[in-house]
């Protein structure tokens, strides 16, 4: 469907090269759509999320003909032109009101999905608080039991994770922690169905406390978001696992021959080949060499000296 | 002197930073900032304040998560003090497969087989003939053509008459080419290398890059002896190419016009016709070179 950029100038060949596949890769971006009829609420939560996830996300303001449980071939084609890996559709209709689907790709190719309707959601703009900047890193907690049972739950923990967790770096500045998105799940309804999930969004204010570690109060942000779940499409398995595999580069290192005794000290072993102890060369101790009998020593050296007469005199 | 009943007071004034009543302790994934809760909720208060319920559920969680967090090591920075991640144990998919293994250029495989290692070198360079920093290389480098100089001596043993400009933007020329030619090379190379890669992949055997050239070769001889039977005339009527080589091995034998054995001469003219009205039930086209030939093509 796309046609092959061949790069004409240095600017679009470096675009072309940050799109291809590497061992570490760029932050996941996200597109944010609407389909062909929405409400207050799903515009609401779709205009918070997109502010969440910038400035890695792209916002579709028009309205699409979408229906990704039907047919996903739209989702390739905008994952294709926008380099985008992430989805958040949002739709209304009587049948399923204010629905939110989350879904993923890999490899431009719809891994998995999942639909959520909101019961209720407060958007950013009604609360009164101060927000955290642009682009920061959140935390995370997920209270509950459900979060390690239900398919339902484990998808979407691992979709918000997803999409909100920024690069994956080997340090963070303790300042920069500014806010912490929190999921709670809700209990199970009598039916035996997954309950409701609980999104908030909080500010994170550090306060002191008399000791090192400070006291955490939290101050709302938004948004927040009460939801059900609704269909979902899980990942195939062989390209679930393909998707999981961690580059060799990547894999943390073992190191080997190094351990810490009791004390405390690091301790190192050296592996020696095989060693033939008559053969060892040590420090040489002239004193110590054999010698041989003194007439023969002259002897010998009275040859040498013979030796050099003998050229002399053929000279 | 008993300084623990003032510093009982100093802490009386802050709030603590412990928090009871976890029955089941939290689980961390530090290299997602994120803890994960089992307790299980409290559904009384679910139900008569949500939002504050979830508010101090989530106040206690995060205080637990920053106590975890500030207890990690730390090194100080010019962005300010920065604690050091694990690596996360959450697993996440990723949005693309991993990349496949470049084939290697000529140059890297004798590095390889030489033991040299690339280092890094510094972009700028001390220019002694001007006394300023120049790029090592690139626009305004110092390893110019050097047809900027004011002033070129005549080399020993050159032509006197040469015009030394002239020579220079020449061999700058000539070193563009052979970089090109090089570059061209190593990328036919990588082309051959995927496809083999393929073929002996498929048979289980390892790859030959000495036999890759003379792979290429032959293709593109083929390719030629395709191309010049592809005219109106299937080659017969075409001008000859001045300094075309022969195509090796190609022998046409004539059987004599009138033979005594008249069978041999049905027996062909019978071929002939069941190849091309066809044997009954025989198809007219050969299904297998037909698949390969259409393979070959996409």
């Amino acid at each position: 469907m796309l046609r092959t950029i061949t790069p004409r100038n240095a600017r679009v060949k470096r675009v072309m090269k940050n799109r291809e596949a590497k061992t570490e890769e760029n932050i996941k971006t996200a597109i944010f759509i609407r389909g062909s009829q929405t409400s207050q609420i799903v515009n609401d939560a779709l205009a918070d999320l997109y502010m969440l996830k910038k400035p890695h996300a792209v916002n579709f303001t028009k309205k699409n003909q979408i229906h990704p449980f039907e047919d996903h071939s739209n989702l390739q084609f905008f994952s294709q032109k926008n380099d985008a890996s992430l989805f958040v559709i949002g739709t209304h209709s009587k049948k399923r009101p204010n629905t939110l689907t989350f879904a993923r790709m890999f490899d431009h190719q719809l891994l998995d999905m999942m639909e959520v309707s909101i019961e209720k959601g407060t958007p950013m703009k009604d609360f009164k608080t101060p927000k955290s900047a642009i682009g920061m890193k959140p935390c995370f907690m997920f209270n509950g039991d459900m979060w390690d049972q239900n398919p339902n739950y484990i998808m979407f923990k691992s979709m918000i994770l997803d999409f909100y967790h920024g690069q994956t770096v080997d340090k963070v500045a303790l300042a920069g922690l500014e806010y912490v998105i929190s999921v709670t799940s809700g209990p199970m309804t009598s039916e035996g169905k997954p309950g409701k999930i609980y999104l908030r969004t909080y500010t994170i204010v550090l306060k002191r406390s008399g000791v090192k570690l400070p006291r955490i109060e939290l101050v709302e942000m938004g948004p927040s978001m009460d939801m059900t779940f609704g269909r979902m499409t899980e990942a195939k398995i062989d390209v679930w696992k393909q998707s999981l595999r961690v580059p060799k580069e990547l894999k943390p290192k073992k190191k080997k021959n190094i351990t810490k005794d009791v004390m405390g000290d690091t301790v190192g072993r050296i592996h020696m080949g095989r060693q033939d102890f008559d053969k060892i060369q040590t420090r040489k101790m002239k004193g110590l060499k054999k010698r041989a009998a003194p007439t023969e020593e002259s002897g010998e050296s009275g040859d040498k000296k013979q030796r050099v007469d003998e050229n002399d005199d053929e000279e | 002197m008993d300084v623990s009943g003032v510093l009982e007071a100093h802490k009386q004034k802050f709030k603590s930073v412990s928090v009871e009543g976890k029955v089941i302790p939290l689980e961390y994934d530090l290299g997602l900032l994120t803890a994960y809760d089992q307790n299980p909720i409290d559904e009384a208060l679910l139900k008569k304040n949500k939002d504050e319920y979830l508010q101090s559920l989530s106040r206690d969680n995060a205080q637990l998560l920053f106590n975890e967090i500030f207890q990690l090591p730390t090194i100080s920075d010019d962005n300010g003090v920065m604690a050091m991640l694990p690596t996360p144990t959450t697993l996440l998919p990723r949005e693309k497969p991993l990349p496949k293994p470049k084939p290697e250029t000529r140059w890297e495989k004798f590095a390889k087989a030489k033991g040299i290692v690339n280092r890094k070198k510094e972009r700028m360079v001390f220019d002694d003939n001007t006394g300023e920093y120049k790029p090592r290389w690139g626009y305004k480098g110092i390893n110019d053509d050097g047809s900027k100089d004011w002033i070129i001596e005549v080399p020993a043993g050159s032509n006197p008459m040469e015009d030394q400009y002239e020579a220079r933007r020449d061999a700058k020329k000539e070193r563009i080419d052979k970089n090109d030619k090089r570059r061209q090379r190593n990328m036919e190379e990588a082309a051959v290398a995927s496809k083999m890669d393929q073929k002996t992949v498929n048979k289980g055997e390892r790859p030959n890059m000495d036999n890759a050239r003379s792979m290429k070769r032959k293709e593109i001889e083929n390719q030629i002896l395709i191309s010049k039977s592809s005219t109106a005339s299937v080659g017969k009527f075409d001008e000859a190419i001045k300094g075309d080589l022969k195509p090796k091995g190609i022998k046409r034998k004539f059987e004599p016009n009138v033979t005594a054995d008249l069978s041999k001469e049905k027996a062909g003219n019978m071929s002939i016709l069941d190849r091309v009205v066809g044997k009954n039930g025989e198809d007219l086209v050969n299904v297998r070179k037909a698949i390969k030939a259409t393979k070959s093509r996409k």
